[in-house]
């Protein structure tokens, strides 16, 4: 994988008299996407068809690609589901939702029952507000375990208004 | 005086992760990418890097580098 990367090296003052360098430290700040997340962007829009009975089907793209974090999300807005490796299903009340793994590992739901293009794209966003929130968890979990055997260890966690959590770690490992 | 090396993670409840590190010396806050991303199961979308000089006693020599750096 490549990370193009810009440098810029203010220099200012670096040079010394003695003619010994300055020791130098150098920030990295990155944007990491989970592989349970395809795309950052949430959702598209939906396309409608019929299927053979002549019911409405609105289909919408997500960006989910992890099944478990995906049925744990429907779940949390109480749906009934049922789920195998290539299909999972969602039912609430009017509405109920099939969700079909593409040629690239991401799920796209088609809905049936009462509910139009746009009550779909709704639908859809809050299962992924969900997911979001699932997906969170999953990292959160996984950094405090994994951390320590990669030299890092935590130092302190809060949660901001939006949500979001921070977490210092103290690198203390082989590469610090 | 140095900065005690860090690592800050931020992970918003759409799940996205930001990351910097602090303090590390010389190009060594790269591997953290790779560590990073292993860690996460993640994969990096955006990243720059700043350089952050400790600065010492000195001549004023004003200079200014840019270069782009490709890792493999």
């Amino acid at each position: 994988m490549h990370h193009p990367l810009t440098v810029v090296e203010d220099r200012s003052s670096f040079d010394v008299d003695d003619g010994t360098e300055g020791s130098a430290t150098l920030s990295v700040s990155l944007i990491l996407v989970p592989l349970a997340v395809a795309t950052v962007a949430a959702v598209r829009g939906a396309t409608a068809s019929r299927d053979e009975r002549g019911r409405v089907i609105c289909q919408v793209q997500t960006r989910m690609r992890d099944e478990a974090l995906l049925s744990a999300a429907l779940r949390q807005t109480n749906a009934v589901v049922t789920a195998d490796h290539q299909e999972i299903v969602a039912s609430w009340d009017r509405v109920q939702a099939t969700f079909q793994r593409g040629p690239d590992a991401v799920w796209s739901a088609h809905l049936t029952g009462d509910v139009d293009e746009q009550g779909a794209v709704d639908i859809v966003r809050a299962i992924d507000a969900e997911y979001g929130r699932q997906v969170q968890r999953a990292v959160l979990e996984q950094l405090r375990e994994r951390a320590p055997a990669a030299g890092l260890r935590l130092e302190s966690e809060t949660v901001a208004e939006d949500a979001s959590v921070r977490m210092v770690f103290a690198v203390e490992g082989r590469l610090s | 005086m140095t900065e005690k090396p860090r690592i800050v993670l931020t992970v918003t409840s759409a799940g996205i992760v930001s990351a910097e590190t602090k303090g590390l010396a010389g190009s060594g806050c790269l591997d953290y990418i790779t560590i990073l991303e292993d860690l996460l199961d993640a994969r990096t979308i955006e990243s720059a890097y700043t350089a952050d000089y400790t600065r010492t006693n000195v001549n004023t020599q004003d200079l200014q580098e840019e270069r782009n750096v490709e890792r493999a």
